[in-house]
């Protein structure tokens, strides 16, 4: 019994953050004497962080500079008539090896670069998120909002860089 | 019972058969810009559909006036108010060549030919030593029934709100430049990409 207790109570305790989703960051470097390095962030500890921040952050470091709060309207009705259009390649720019497309999949913009076999970066930005991330009229970074808005993004590659043999990726599951 | 069902069921035939055409025609309009550069083989292709590029110009003040209205003014001697008075009198002339003019270094032309606006420049210079351009053709076309969209403002003002909802029930070429490096062509049509239409059927 006492056994069980002392085994079920860290598995349960796993299960449960895992439940609440974990953002996994997976670095592999190439070659034969290459590391492996995983690092697992539960979401949840995430979203506390950001949650928390307005409180041990100084107020200035909260804020969005005066010059670019005059575009954040403008930046809001972009982003929420992204996410009301209609799917599609959105950019395409090929330039001898080098490839770049932006494409809207979804509730997602996919920023894919390719330079030649070598290089290929891709990075997924949840719009929803993005969104969340606009501060409000008074200029204040939403940290509550944006931590609500991380749940969202749950099961998806946010950004996968390949590099020669290294390979970074990091998602949440 | 079994009439209910027959005649409920030849009410939706007919609704769906009215339906299809406006379904046809209301698909969204996609704005699409592609530019190829002839030396550095760089091919640039932008497709946006209308709704964002109308929900960008109503949301930069500075750039779209009150009531979907742009100030031009006369920074660069060019009254608004002046070429809507000469439109509106080269509109009812019909085609004609509008602009002629021809020198040393360059030959311009404007023409008006049925729906189109056509704008031909032919620049003579030769090429420097020092890697400067030579000479360049450019060719633009603008359809009118554009021009009349953003002529319909008043004073010194462009209507852009007309001009979109001319552009939102547009489908074909707006706009094509060919020059001696680069061809740029924007049209609107109903596909979110240019593989089908990436070929530019130039001139």
């Amino acid at each position: 019994m006492k056994l069980a207790i002392i085994l079920g109570v860290p598995v349960a305790m796993l299960a449960t953050i895992a439940s609440l989703g974990v953002v996994v960051v997976d670095v592999r470097e190439g070659g034969p004497d290459g590391n492996r390095i995983v690092v697992p962030v539960p979401l949840v500890f995430a979203q506390v962080a950001l949650a928390l921040a307005p409180i041990a952050a100084p107020d200035h470091a909260m804020r969005v500079p005066e010059q670019a709060l005059e575009h954040m309207d403008l930046a809001k009705e972009v982003l929420e008539a992204l996410a009301a259009a209609p799917d599609g390649e959105y950019v395409r720019v090929e330039d001898h090896d080098e490839l770049v497309v932006v494409a809207k999949e979804g509730r997602y913009f996919k920023v894919n670069v390719k330079n030649g076999t070598r290089e290929n970066v891709s990075v997924n930005v949840p719009i929803n998120l993005a969104l969340q991330a606009l501060p409000g009229r008074d200029g204040r970074i939403r940290t509550a909002a944006l931590a609500g808005a991380l749940s969202g993004v749950r099961f998806t590659n946010l950004v996968d860089v390949q590099d020669g043999k290294d390979h970074v990726r990091v998602w949440v599951w | 019972m079994k009439k209910t069902i027959l005649a409920a069921a030849g009410l939706l035939g007919f609704a769906a058969l009215c339906a299809a055409p406006i379904n046809a025609q209301s698909g969204t309009p996609w704005l699409h810009v592609r530019v190829e550069e002839k030396k550095d083989t760089t091919k640039v292709s932008v497709n946006i559909p209308l709704s964002v590029v109308e929900a960008v110009l109503k949301a930069s003040p500075e750039f779209f006036e009150k009531h979907g209205k742009i100030r031009i003014g006369n920074d660069h001697g060019l009254k608004l108010a002046d070429m809507r008075k000469v439109w509106k009198e080269l509109a009812a002339v019909g085609d004609a060549e509008l602009v002629s003019v021809e020198s040393d270094d360059e030959n311009v032309k404007v023409m008006r030919k049925g729906d189109l606006v056509q704008v031909f420049v032919d620049n003579k210079r030769k090429a420097g030593k020092d890697g400067e351009k030579g000479g360049e053709t450019v060719r633009v076309e603008v359809p009118t029934s554009l021009v009349d969209a953003l002529l319909s403002g008043e004073g010194e003002e462009a209507n852009v709100e007309a001009a979109i909802m001319e552009l939102k029930k547009r489908r074909g070429d707006i706009v094509r430049v060919h020059d001696d490096d680069s061809h740029v062509r924007v049209w609107i049509d109903e596909q979110n990409t240019q593989v089908a239409a990436a070929a530019p059927s130039g001139k």
